[in-house]
């Protein structure tokens, strides 16, 4: 497809669009005020960014507003609709970084510095201190200056018995190399000893394996026989290696759960990046205007800061929370519970859908029909796409009854729809995966540059984002007053996402390279086409919130 | 391996002190993970002139976990359940130390005898008969003891008892509900799920709860 049509493609929307004016004037309005925020913009900088951090994270990671210029796609993006601008007339710009557990740990040692000249006792002690106090500063330095020995023989740094002094009974703590020892705890002959201050001794083994199992539980690890206190270089040093981090790491869980209103864990599986928020308190303000702020974690992953589920615009975090809700509800009840394979409408044959594309071809009948609604593909082809439009039935005259059977027909469809893109999303991820090889494909056999392969996954990411607005666009749908001519407008804008997306996805279905080379364009236009459906369909989205037209309480 | 010889001498750390009458020993010979363990109840307690019998399961990981501790012989205390015999102490759970030996933890158990813990019980029936009544909580301990803690587990329950006595309930209160014709079984199922050791009879509220859970 040539650029020309893909604009073709947009004028159509707007035309459309202009079905109902008055609403339309509302929406225009509207359209360019949520331009001006700065939170697509900076997403997508964000999207961009992360494909440039192989060379250098560390520099780009808060830079929110800057444009990024070389962008071959990203001027193809907006080259169509206004430039967003970025003023933040309505959204306060809420910065935020992308945090390693390392890097929280540094912060931690620098409060731990800040109040050492106060309590004036080793910065190692303060950690231990303040770990115990749950990272309060307030609530350390309360208990410290009114009874700071029975807080330090509490955490076990100091021993109850003053009496005896170091030096005194000769004790220092540290590793030691004796002769002959039965360590008591596994009765064997020993010459390697752990002894702190209080005397008691035990063979390093004995030691190793007791502080292993204690590591991951996060308290502070103690001497076996007495509460006395070992410090992380104590714990170092018996190990033989640096094992205090992972006290430390549970010590660091400690830390955001305490700063939860600012310090967020990424939620995806596995990743231990924490996003810090300057400014929380504008949240409300996001909020109150149904938008959610996203972030980007340094592995890449996006979430809603707010309710930590993956990115749901154009959905608000109550439309999602109800919808989760709903779906888990329903699907305990009803069983909901989709099976991941259809029955050819023609030869009933059982097929998996394992793309991305709702275009299917019966492998044994060779019939072709769209996954989504069942029917044939030829009328989908590239006019409409009707399945994305709930037809509700005009019959007049029902009873109640009925009206319960369709409000559960209505919801059945919107599920639906929403479960198969989140199907295909999930395989366009997978497809995702292997980018690496198809990019490198294309660097072996038709010799364009790494960075002039770019747009394949650049490509993909927007595919990605489109599908999931798509996605909980349904969400939104659901919850939105079907008579109301926004919604409408909505839906409309629903279809043309999905049409984009189906085109782009489709596109990615070519494995030659160099057929991958010629249609470059294309990848560039569509992709850019699906960008702008996307916002655009967000914006919408988030109209229906404000006005009310969407609402999950009713 | 460090476990076999620990045990060893923890085994022999008992037998040189025979002063703490505690009792331990291999249920067989051949396993070294599974022992049991016994010791006096503590004098000036219900349970004095009892012989408690534990059930010990020592686990791969020991010293560094705690062993399986349960009580062989049904006792009467808020930590002890007195259906199964488990135990709640902490030393047991998250406060274990590999220093604790069994013999530091059967004499820790012997500890406990002596001074329940209510407020984190493990019997809640059993506790809230002990924060209720001491008096009569005491007597239904020390009824146990004579009953189950003897030396010899071949007269253990053989001399019958009366079921009402054994749960520390006035036998006149379940008589009263016999005569109006309730089974005495399910009578004294009801006080116990209730809690209600002993009765006003002109406390009419009680009575017709008590009615109400036998008519459930």
């Amino acid at each position: 497809m040539s650029e020309v049509e893909s604009d073709s493609y947009l004028s159509l929307v707007y035309e459309d669009e202009l079905y109902d004016n008055e609403s339309m004037e509302l929406y225009e309005s509207q359209t360019t005020a949520v331009h001006c925020t700065d939170e697509i913009p900076c997403h997508k900088f964000e999207s961009l960014q992360s494909y440039e951090s192989e060379f250098d994270i560390e520099d780009l990671q808060f830079d929110e507003e800057d444009e990024s210029e070389d962008e071959p796609l990203r001027e193809q993006s907006t080259h169509t609709l206004d430039k967003p601008s970025l003023d933040g007339s309505n959204l306060p710009n809420l910065r935020y970084e992308s945090l390693t557990t390392d890097d929280i740990f540094q912060r931690m040692l620098q409060r731990v510095d800040h109040l050492q000249p106060v309590l004036s006792i080793p910065a190692e002690d303060i950690l231990l201190l303040m770990q115990r106090f749950d990272w309060s500063e307030e609530r350390l330095l309360e208990d410290w200056t009114e009874k700071a020995d029975e807080l330090l023989i509490g955490s076990g740094l100091k021993r109850v018995h003053e009496a005896d002094k170091e030096g005194e009974n000769g004790l220092v703590r540290g590793i030691k190399h004796r002769e002959s020892f039965t360590c008591p705890i596994c009765c064997e002959d020993k010459t390697e000893t752990f002894v702190m201050e209080c005397g008691h001794e035990y063979c390093t083994d004995c030691y190793k394996h007791y502080i292993k199992d204690l590591l991951n539980q996060g308290n502070i690890i103690t001497c076996m026989g007495c509460s006395l206190a070992l410090k992380n270089e104590d714990i170092d040093l018996i190990m033989g290696s640096a094992s205090s981090h992972k006290l430390m790491d549970s010590s660091i869980r400690s830390f955001v759960t305490k700063h939860n209103r600012n310090y967020k864990w990424c939620p995806y599986a596995d990743c231990k990046c924490i996003i810090h928020l300057f400014d929380a308190s504008s949240l409300e303000e996001y909020t109150r205007l149904h938008c959610s702020k996203f972030v980007t974690c340094k592995s890449n992953h996006s979430f809603c800061f707010t309710c930590g589920y993956e990115m749901h615009a154009p959905a608000d975090c109550s439309v999602v929370s109800a919808w989760v809700k709903k779906a888990k509800k329903e699907s305990e009840n009803l069983n909901w519970v989709l099976a991941h394979t259809k029955e050819c409408p023609k030869c009933s044959v059982n097929i998996e859908k394992n793309g991305g594309c709702n275009h299917m071809v019966c492998s044994s009948c060779k019939y072709e029909f769209c996954w989504i609604c069942g029917g044939e593909w030829a009328p989908h082809g590239n006019s409409y796409y009707q399945c994305t439009v709930y037809k509700s039935d005009d019959d007049k005259g029902k009873s109640d009854k009925d009206d319960l059977r369709k409000t559960l027909k209505r919801y059945t469809f919107y599920y639906r729809v929403f479960n198969e893109h989140e199907v295909s999303a999930k395989l366009d991820w997978k497809l995702g995966q292997n980018i690496g090889h198809k990019v490198r494909a294309l660097q072996e056999s038709v010799g364009v540059s790494w960075i002039e392969g770019q747009f394949l996954p650049e490509s993909l990411k927007i595919l990605n984002e489109g599908r999931t607005a798509l996605k909980w666009s349904f969400a939104v749908a659901f919850y939105s007053d079907p008579s109301h001519n926004l919604t409408k407008i909505f839906a409309d804008n629903q279809l043309l996402l999905s049409n984009a997306v189906e085109d782009l996805s489709q596109l990615r279905q070519i494995q030659d390279p160099e057929t991958i080379m010629q249609r470059k364009t294309e990848f560039y236009n569509k992709a850019g086409y699906v960008e702008n459906r996307t916002h655009a369909l967000m914006e919408c989205g988030r109209d229906l919130l404000r006005k009310g037209i969407c609402k999950t309480k009713d | 391996m460090s476990r076999a010889k620990r045990i060893m001498k923890e085994l022999l750390a008992v037998k040189d002190d025979p002063a703490a009458n505690i009792k331990l020993e291999f249920v067989n010979e051949s396993d070294i993970e599974h022992l049991k363990g016994s010791f006096q109840g503590p004098p000036g307690t219900p349970y004095e002139g009892g012989i408690f019998l534990v059930d010990i399961e020592v686990p791969m990981e020991y010293p560094f976990k705690p062993p399986k501790m349960k009580f062989d012989t049904k006792v009467y205390h808020p930590n002890i359940s007195s259906v199964t015999g488990a135990i709640c102490l902490d030393i047991l759970k998250n406060a274990w130390s590999p220093v604790i030996t069994l013999k530091s933890a059967l004499i820790s158990l012997q500890a406990l005898l002596q001074s329940p813990e209510p407020n984190d019980p493990q019997d809640a029936e059993v506790a809230q008969h002990y924060l209720r009544d001491r008096e009569s909580f005491n007597k239904t301990a020390a009824l146990w003891t004579k009953l189950y803690a003897v030396a010899n587990g071949s007269t253990v329950g053989q001399k019958q008892v009366d079921e009402a006595q054994l749960y520390g309930i006035d036998p006149n209160v379940v008589e009263e509900f016999e005569s109006q014709g309730f089974e005495k079984e399910k009578v004294i199922d009801a006080l116990r799920r209730l809690g209600i050791k002993s009765l006003d009879p002109t406390d009419n509220a009680t009575v017709n709860k008590i009615v109400e859970e036998l008519l459930k």
